[in-house]
C-alpha cells in the first residue's frame, strides 16, 4: 500500500475544531466544552498563514530550481558528463532530493499544506515526469523523438505511467492540484485513443461524459470511506470537476468548436447529432440546478448555475436571438423577478431550504459595497461629440459603459 | 453525516453528554439549507443587468414611439422601486438599525442606478440642467449620499462616493483608482488626493464619533486606495504633482496615512488595512531612505547600506507576515 504521508488525524482534528467552532457561535456547547473539545484534539502541525504559505512556496521553488541549475553547470560539466548524460542525471536527483527531503520535513517539520511541502512535491513530480519523457525519447524511433503530442501514437506510453503517478501522489499526499492533474491525465487517455480512428472525433463528447460520468461514480464511493476527511478537500474539487466536464463534454460549442480545432478547420461548421447537443446545453444546466436543490447540495448547485451561464453565452454566440440591451434587460428583469420570488418564498423555510443566512456567517456588506464600487455604473449617452461634464462617463458611474 | 460521526467520537471521550449530543444531531440533521448568498448574488447580477440594459435603451429609438414607453417604464419602475424601500424603512439612528431585508436593500440599489440612467438621459435630452454639467454630477452625489445615511445601504453609500469623485473628474473604484492616468495631469492627482483625504477624514469622524461606524471601512478604504496612490504619482513623476503637493509634503502624508492605517487596523482587526498600511508605508520608506542615501556622497558603508536594504527588507516582509496576527491581535 502506498500510505498517507501525512498524519490522518490533523484532518480529524481540523473537521472538530471547525464543528465545534461552529456549534460554540451557535450556543449549542458551552465555552468550557468548547475549550475543552480544542484542547482535546490540537492542531499539531505547522501551517502558517497565506502569506507566508506563499512565500514559502516560492522561496522553495526559486531554491530547488537554484540547486538544480548548481548541479548542472558546476558538478557535471566539469566532469565531462555529455548533455545527454546530465540531464536525465539532473532529473533524477531533483526527483530523488525532492521526495526525500518532502518526506523528511513532514516527518521532523510536522508540515502540513504549509507551502514549502507543496512546492517539493510539485517539483518532484515534474522531475520524475521529464524523466519519464527523456528515457522515452531515448527508446523511440527517431521521427518521434520528442514529440509528444496529443495525436503522436506513442504519447500513450509517457501519459499511462505519469497518470499512475499522479493517481499514487494524490493517495499519499492528498494534494488538490495533483489530483486536478491527475483527473485530467485520465480524461487525457481515451482522448487520446480516440484521436488515433478518423471516427474517434465523433465519439469523441460521448466517451468523455461517459468518463466523466464514471469518475463521478468512483468518487461517490471513495466518500464513503471511513478516511474520506484526509482527502476532502481533493473529493471536493474533482466532483465539481467531473460535472463541469460532464456538461463541457455536452456543451454544443465545446463540440463544435472542438471538432473544427482538431480537424484544422479555418471556421467551424454544424456538427453532426447537432440536436442532441442542443438538448445537453439547455438540459443539464437545469438538471444540475434541480438536483442541487432537491439533495440539497452546493456544488451541484453551484455548477449548475455556472454552467447555465455558459449555456446562454453558448445560445449567443451562434444566434443573436435578440439586440444585446434589449436581452440584457429581460435577462436582468427576469432574473429579479425569480430571485424576488424565492426570496419572499424561503423567508419561512420550505422543503428544507431558506433564503436567510446561515446563522454562524456574518454577511459580507463590506466586501459588497467595494463590489458595488467597482460594477454599479449606467451606459452614458452615446458619444456623439457631445461633452458631458468633465468628460469623465455620464451620471456618476465612473467605470465606463455597461 | 460527519457531524454525527463528530459527535459520537465526542461522547465517546467523554466531552459532550448523550442529551446535548443528541440535541445538536438533531440541529444538524433539521437544519434548512442556505440559499442566501445564492439569492442576493443573483438578485445583484440582474439589478446590473436591467439597469445596464435599460439604460442603452433609452438612447435607442429617440425618435420612436417605444421610446416614451422606455422613459415611462424606468420611470415607474425607479418610483416603484424607492416606495418599496420607502415602505419598509427603519427609524433612523446614528448606530446600526435592524436590516430592512433583502428585498428593500436591493430594490434601494436598483432605484438608485434607475435614476442615474434616467438622470443622464433627461440632461442630454432635454439639457435639464441647462450648461451647468457640475450640477448634474452633484445632484446625484447628494441624493445618495442622503438614501445611504437614512435608508443605511453600504451599496449606496458606495454609489454616492462613486458619484461625488467623478463630480471631482476622479475614478475611486479600487481598480479604476489603481490605474487612471496620473502622469503629467496635476488637477487630477490633486483632485484625487484632495477627495481621498477627504474620505479618510469622514471614515475617522465615523468611527471615532460614532456617527454610523459601520461606513467607517467604504470610506476608509476607498479614500485612503486613491489618496495614497494619487500621492505615490505624485512622488514618483514629474509633473504630475499639483503646486501644493511637492515631494516632501507627499512622503511625510503617505507616511502619515499609513501609520494611521497600521494603527487603525490594529485597532479593528482588520487584515485589509494592515496590508495597505504596510505596503505604501515601505514604499515611502523606501522612496525616503535611497534619497537621503544620496545626499550622503559615496563611502563604502554607502554601498554596504544599499547591498543589505532589499535582502533585510525581505528578512522584514517575512518577519511580518510571520507576526502579522500577533500584531492585529496584540492588545
Amino acid at each position: 500500500m502506498i500510505g498517507k504521508a501525512y498524519n490522518p488525524a490533523w484532518a480529524y482534528a481540523e473537521a472538530m475544531h471547525a464543528a465545534a467552532k461552529r456549534w460554540h457561535k451557535l450556543g449549542l456547547i458551552s465555552p468550557e466544552q468548547h475549550r475543552a473539545i480544542v484542547t482535546d484534539y490540537p492542531l499539531d502541525y505547522y501551517r502558517p498563514n497565506i502569506f507566508i504559505r506563499i512565500l514559502l512556496f516560492l522561496f522553495t521553488l526559486i531554491a530547488s530550481a537554484t540547486v538544480a541549475l548548481f548541479f548542472g553547470l558546476q558538478l557535471l560539466e566539469p566532469l565531462g558528463l555529455r548533455e545527454e548524460a546530465s540531464i536525465p542525471a539532473i532529473c533524477l536527483l531533483m526527483a530523488v532530493g525532492c521526495f526525500a527531503l518532502l518526506e523528511s520535513t513532514i516527518k521532523s517539520s510536522r508540515l502540513y499544506r504549509a507551502g514549502s511541502d507543496n512546492a517539493l512535491l510539485y517539483t518532484g513530480l515534474t522531475a520524475v515526469v521529464a524523466l519519464l519523457g527523456y528515457l522515452l525519447s531515448q527508446v523511440l524511433p527517431a521521427s518521434h523523438r520528442y514529440q509528444f503530442s496529443l495525436t503522436d501514437s506513442y504519447f500513450l506510453l509517457l501519459l499511462l505511467p505519469s497518470l499512475a503517478l499522479l493517481v499514487a501522489a494524490t493517495i499519499r499526499y492528498a494534494d488538490t492540484v495533483v489530483a486536478v492533474a491527475a483527473y485530467l491525465a485520465y480524461l487525457l487517455v481515451p482522448t487520446h485513443v480516440l484521436l488515433q480512428f478518423s471516427a474517434g472525433r465523433l465519439l469523441l463528447p460521448f466517451v468523455l461524459m461517459l468518463a466523466a460520468a464514471v469518475a463521478y461514480r468512483l468518487l461517490a464511493k471513495l466518500a464513503r470511506r471511513p478516511d474520506y476527511l484526509y482527502y476532502k478537500t481533493c473529493l471536493t474539487w474533482l466532483k465539481a470537476l467531473t460535472l463541469a466536464t460532464f456538461y463541457l463534454g455536452g456543451n454544443y460549442l465545446v463540440v463544435r468548436e472542438g471538432n473544427a480545432e482538431l480537424a484544422s478547420l479555418p471556421t467551424s461548421v454544424q456538427i453532426p447529432f447537432a440536436p442532441l447537443f442542443y438538448a445537453c446545453t439547455a438540459l443539464i444546466p437545469l438538471v444540475y440546478i434541480t438536483m442541487g436543490l432537491r439533495r440539497p447540495d452546493r456544488i451541484w448547485l453551484w455548477v449548475g448555475l455556472l454552467t447555465m451561464g455558459v449555456s446562454c453565452y453558448t445560445l449567443r454566440y451562434y444566434r443573436s436571438v435578440l439586440p444585446p440591451e434589449v436581452a440584457a434587460t429581460l435577462a436582468g428583469a427576469l432574473l429579479v423577478v425569480l430571485t424576488a420570488v424565492a426570496i419572499r418564498y424561503l423567508r419561512t423555510p420550505r422543503h428544507g431550504l431558506t433564503s436567510a443566512a446561515d446563522e454562524e456567517t456574518p454577511p459580507l456588506l463590506n466586501l459588497e459595497s467595494l463590489i458595488v464600487a467597482q460594477t454599479a455604473s449606467v451606459a452614458g449617452p452615446p458619444p456623439t461629440g457631445f461633452q458631458f461634464g468633465g468628460g469623465h462617463s455620464g451620471g456618476g458611474g465612473a467605470t465606463g459603459n455597461f | 453525516m460527519l457531524s454525527d460521526q463528530l459527535l459520537t467520537d465526542l461522547q465517546a471521550r467523554g466531552l459532550l453528554p448523550p442529551d446535548q449530543a443528541a440535541t445538536i444531531g438533531e440541529y444538524e440533521r433539521t437544519r434548512p439549507f442556505s440559499l442566501h448568498y445564492e439569492l442576493r448574488t443573483l438578485l445583484y447580477l440582474g439589478i446590473v443587468l436591467l439597469s445596464g440594459g435599460a439604460g442603452v435603451l433609452l438612447y435607442q429609438h429617440l425618435d420612436d414611439i417605444s421610446h416614451s414607453v422606455v422613459v415611462g417604464g424606468i420611470g415607474i419602475l425607479m418610483a416603484a422601486c424607492f416606495a418599496y424601500a420607502v415602505r419598509h424603512r427603519q427609524p433612523f439612528t446614528w448606530g446600526q438599525p435592524r436590516p430592512a431585508g433583502l428585498l428593500p436593500d436591493y430594490a434601494l440599489l436598483l432605484g438608485c442606478l434607475l435614476f442615474l440612467a434616467l438622470e443622464g438621459y433627461l440632461q442630454y435630452q432635454y439639457q435639464l440642467f441647462g450648461t451647468r454639467y457640475g450640477l448634474a454630477l452633484v445632484v446625484p452625489a447628494a441624493l445618495f449620499f442622503g438614501l445611504a445615511y437614512r435608508f443605511d445601504h453600504r451599496g449606496v453609500l458606495s454609489m454616492a462616493i462613486t458619484a461625488l469623485a467623478s463630480w471631482m473628474g476622479v475614478a475611486v473604484a479600487p481598480l479604476e483608482a489603481l490605474t487612471q492616468y496620473y502622469f503629467y495631469d496635476p488637477g487630477l492627482t490633486g483632485a484625487a488626493v484632495t477627495l481621498g483625504l477627504l474620505l479618510v477624514a469622514v471614515g475617522i469622524w465615523s468611527d471615532f464619533q460614532n456617527r454610523k461606524r459601520h461606513f467607517a471601512f467604504t470610506y476608509l478604504s476607498l479614500g485612503s486606495n486613491l489618496g495614497l496612490i494619487a500621492m505615490l504619482a505624485a512622488l514618483f513623476f514629474n509633473g504630475s504633482a499639483p503646486w501644493w503637493l511637492p515631494r516632501p509634503v507627499s512622503v511625510v502624508l503617505i507616511l502619515g496615512v499609513s501609520a494611521f492605517l497600521i494603527w487603525y487596523a490594529r485597532r479593528t482587526h482588520s487584515y485589509v488595512f494592515i496590508l495597505l498600511g504596510a505596503l505604501y508605508g515601505y514604499v515611502a520608506v523606501t522612496y525616503l531612505f535611497f534619497t537621503l542615501l544620496d545626499f550622503g556622497g559615496y563611502n563604502p558603508l554607502r554601498e554596504l547600506i544599499l547591498t543589505l536594504y532589499f535582502p533585510l527588507s525581505m528578512a522584514g516582509l517575512v518577519y511580518f507576515f510571520t507576526n502579522i496576527k500577533k500584531i492585529l491581535r496584540r492588545p
